[in-house]
């Protein structure tokens, strides 16, 4: 796995993580700042990456690096998160792993803002349970239901599993989440399977298909992975020109910061 | 509070959208003093209408940054009347709109004209099927003006519109490569139709195959430039694939933004206020008549009055129901006793749809526009026998690609994981070879669905929220257990690698999913005003210079998009309003 000198410098734990896995056994997923990043980054140095193939080393080696840092997320938050999405979009041909697309940046910044503090919720009571189809009806604003649901969550992972989320091998923790989304895993006060299929699955869609202003996506990784040609779109010829043919713009598509 | 009370004006129209455009366009030309009090901004030469950021779909689209504020006002939804409703915290199931243009910013442009047989809906089924098929709870009623009254009207906004298509009845011969079942038409549309997609071909084939006859569907997408009879312009549609949900910064997408504001706010006699929330309607019980509005300039937070001779409710269809029950204008409907009007024949649209995967065809959803779709309508309305199916309406089934927006457009084959190496895979092998048929549905009223005022919750002027009794009832389940068989034979006829089965939509009503926001009724017209909010002229019968427009006024919803029969209303009530305020009086 290649990482560049400045990559490591910011946050040690992201592209090496894989390879460490690998070269030490230990296959778990918990990032860096949960374990101490010291001895990571250094293990990563040395790791070979056997664990990835050539061509996810080679995508991962062209992108920019995820924005450093977290604005709402501390650090077992992050440290949940990360494992997460690294679980949900591991390293392959197509794209690096989740945080290496910045996947976990684009929930930090997404609960940070605008959609985490509640704006266009309506967020007046009296608050009471309700049917699904009549959508989420809890007095907490996205941040605190994502926050509160991740603690949960965890709680529910170390009785299940005798162990945190983020000490899961992958497929262990890919496990624990299909049995979130499943309803298997119940809490007292959260409906864990509508918190993470309502809230935390959309985010992680937004993640992977937002514009990279958004900061996941990163370097347009999963427009590449598909075919989305993105922005402008100033198709009338096209239209006519490639009905029924691959489009050769899906092969570089641009995006809002390519226009700035 | 201090309310500052305003000079006199002739005509005050409550919201500033499609219908408030097309009726103060006929007022403003014979120079009819108009006021619009519009909630919204105006977006022109904003981020909303400026690349590269028109284009982002998380702002637009995910988040609906040009849809209603729910946290400013949204609704309550219960499914019958024994249960407590629930505000709807964050809406998807449909996307009123806020600012000048309204709704009609971020539509898709589909423009149909309704069948001939809808405005005289229930004359014709008992005609056809006899008086007892039509069920006792489908509370369909004629909106008491027929479609050859209003067709020049349909001719009139077309061609204000530049609206592409094919004409399937020019005065009633049936024409090659339209709608065989179009109601009759005096012109060909104003513009040719759009060029067909890929998706459009491999449905065109398909559907030729099992004996229907495709066409395209009729669009405010415009193929050329043009320019209207107004002499305002449209641009050429890029197909970019960000139409419902955004405003063209194109200017290609009929829109009143484009075609009617620009144009109104250099006539003398027109005021647009924007950032104007109205609050009441002022009514005058004993004189029985409207005397203005009070509304909240939501720029100082001051109060006014702003007193009128006419009143026009031109607001969403929830709004426009909400005014008239929180002013106490007309009889509330009683879903127990039948009795009552405001309120009634709340409807949506039944929706239901399969996706079409294949290996080999590039089907590019991304080279699409809204309306930039095949269709076949033997399915919708009564264009087909409903003897002994148990269900009365239909659809038109189509080739459903308006866009390949990734995040919200994207399709994988059922069975694929939810995330994952294989679920990566998935996307990518199958984004561009994929669309949708889907069913456009109407959505018949029944007599326990209905909207009213809500007896806890509030908006954040402290006014209640207007609440839904509603559900999915048997005729439309039945009806798209129909239509989903349909899509499910076109489906198989593509041969598609893979074509899962069309899920029937059933209940209960989801305020989760995406509709359509075709939501229809509430202050329904027709002859009787015991069964009828306003008359066939829109008039209010309880208040006669007090009347209202949108889809409202719908006593059902067809399977067609409701636009098209709206423009017509709403240049007729232009007119209708001239001749009013020339000589006040019952129309």
């Amino acid at each position: 796995m290649t990482n560049d000198r400045s990559d490591k410098t910011f946050h040690p734990n992201r592209r090496g993580f894989l390879g460490v896995a690998a070269a030490t056994g230990a296959a778990s997923l918990a990032p860096g700042v949960l374990m101490g990043t010291a001895g990571l980054a250094e293990a990563s140095e040395s790791a070979p990456s056997q664990c990835v193939d050539a061509s996810a080393s080679t995508i991962a080696s062209t992108l920019p690096s995820p924005l450093p840092g977290y604005l709402s997320l501390g650090p077992s938050e992050a440290g949940f998160v990360e494992a997460m999405v690294n679980v949900m979009c591991p390293a392959d041909a197509l794209t690096p792993g989740g945080v290496d697309c910045g996947l976990a940046a684009y929930i930090d910044r997404q609960l940070a803002g605008g959609f985490g503090k509640g704006a266009r919720l309506y967020m007046r009571g009296p608050w009471r349970e309700g049917k699904p189809e009549l959508g989420y009806q809890l007095p907490l604003t996205p941040e605190q239901y994502f926050k509160t649901g991740l603690s949960a969550a965890d709680a529910a992972c170390r009785e299940r599993n005798g162990a945190a989320f983020t000490e899961l091998d992958e497929s262990s923790a890919n496990q624990f989440l299909h049995e979130i989304a499943g309803g298997k895993v119940t809490d007292e006060r959260i409906q864990l399977a509508s918190w993470f299929n309502e809230l935390v699955y959309p985010l992680f869609e937004q993640a992977c298909f937002a514009d990279p202003v958004y900061g996941g996506n990163v370097g347009k990784v999963f427009w590449k992975a598909i075919g989305y040609p993105g922005l402008p779109a100033v198709h009338s010829q096209d239209m006519v020109d490639f009905r029924g043919k691959p489009f050769p713009g899906a092969a570089d598509p641009k995006s809002i910061a390519d226009f700035a | 509070m201090m309310v500052t009370r305003l000079k006199h004006r002739t005509v005050v129209f409550v919201g500033g959208g499609f219908t408030a455009a097309l009726a103060a366009r006929q007022l403003t030309a014979k120079d009819v003093d108009v006021v619009v009090l519009e909630r919204g901004i105006d977006r022109t030469h904003t981020a909303a209408t400026s690349l590269p950021s028109q284009r982002d779909e998380l702002r637009w689209d995910v988040h609906g940054d040009l849809f209603q504020d729910w946290s400013v006002q949204t609704y309550t939804l219960r499914h019958n009347d024994g249960e407590t409703a629930l505000p709807i915290r964050r809406l998807q199931a449909f996307k009123p709109g806020e600012g000048m243009g309204g709704a009609a910013n971020h539509w898709n442009g589909q423009t149909w004209r309704w069948s001939e047989s809808d405005p005289i809906l229930r004359t014709h089924l008992e005609n056809r099927y006899g008086r007892k098929a039509i069920p006792a709870e489908m509370t369909i009623q004629n909106w008491g003006v027929t479609y050859a009254e209003i067709e020049s009207y349909h001719d009139h906004f077309e061609k204000l519109f530049g609206i592409a298509g094919k004409a399937g009845n020019l005065l009633g011969k049936v024409q090659e490569g339209g709608n065989p079942f179009e109601a009759p038409r005096q012109n060909e549309f104003p513009q040719k139709p759009l060029p067909i997609t890929e998706a459009g071909v491999i449905f065109s084939e398909a559907t030729k195959k099992l004996g229907y006859k495709p066409f395209p569907m009729p669009a405010a997408n415009s193929p050329e430039p043009y320019t209207n009879p107004d002499g305002m312009q449209l641009g050429q549609c890029q197909f970019c694939g960000h139409c419902e949900r955004f405003i063209c910064e194109a200017n290609a997408k009929a829109s009143p933004e484009v075609l009617l504001f620009p144009m109104l706010r250099k006539r003398k006699s027109f005021e647009l206020r924007l950032q104007t929330h109205v609050l009441d309607i002022l009514y005058d019980r004993n004189a029985r008549r409207v005397t203005g509005v009070r509304y909240i300039d939501r720029v100082t937070g001051e109060e006014y009055e702003q007193p009128a001779d006419v009143v026009v409710l031109s607001s969403f269809t929830m709004s426009n129901t909400r005014f008239l029950l929180m002013a106490e204008i007309g009889t509330p409907y009683n879903p127990k006793t039948g009795q009552g009007v405001v309120g009634k024949n709340f409807c949506h649209q039944t929706m239901s749809g399969t996706r079409v995967f294949f290996k080999d065809r590039w089907i590019n959803p991304f080279l699409a526009s809204g309306a930039s779709q095949t269709v076949i309508d033997e399915f919708n309305g009564d264009n087909f026998d409903h003897s002994g199916l148990g269900f009365f309406g239909g659809g038109y089934i189509y080739a459903n690609v308006t866009n390949g927006r990734p995040i919200t457009s994207r399709a994988v084959p059922p069975g694929t994981p939810k995330w994952g190496a294989e679920w990566k895979k998935a996307n990518a092998d199958w984004y561009a070879h994929n669309f949708s048929i889907t069913a456009h549905g109407s959505w018949y009223p029944h007599r326990e669905n209905y909207v009213d005022l809500d007896p806890i919750y509030v908006d954040a002027y402290g006014q209640p929220l207007l609440r839904m009794t509603f559900d999915i009832r048997e005729n439309e389940r039945q009806m798209s257990v129909y239509l989903s068989k349909k899509i499910d034979e076109i489906a198989k006829a593509t041969g598609a690698e893979i074509a899962p089965p069309t899920a029937p939509r059933k209940g209960p009503y989801d305020s989760r999913v995406y509709q359509t926001t075709h939501v229809t009724g509430g202050t329904i017209m027709g002859s009787d005003p015991a069964t009828s909010v306003v008359s066939p002229h829109l008039q209010h019968w309880d208040a006669p210079n007090l009347f209202v427009v949108g889809a409202s006024v719908y006593p059902f919803n067809a399977g067609y998009n409701p636009t098209g029969p709206l423009g017509a209303l709403a240049l007729r009530l232009g007119d209708d309003l001239n001749d009013y305020v020339a000589r006040p009086r019952r129309l």
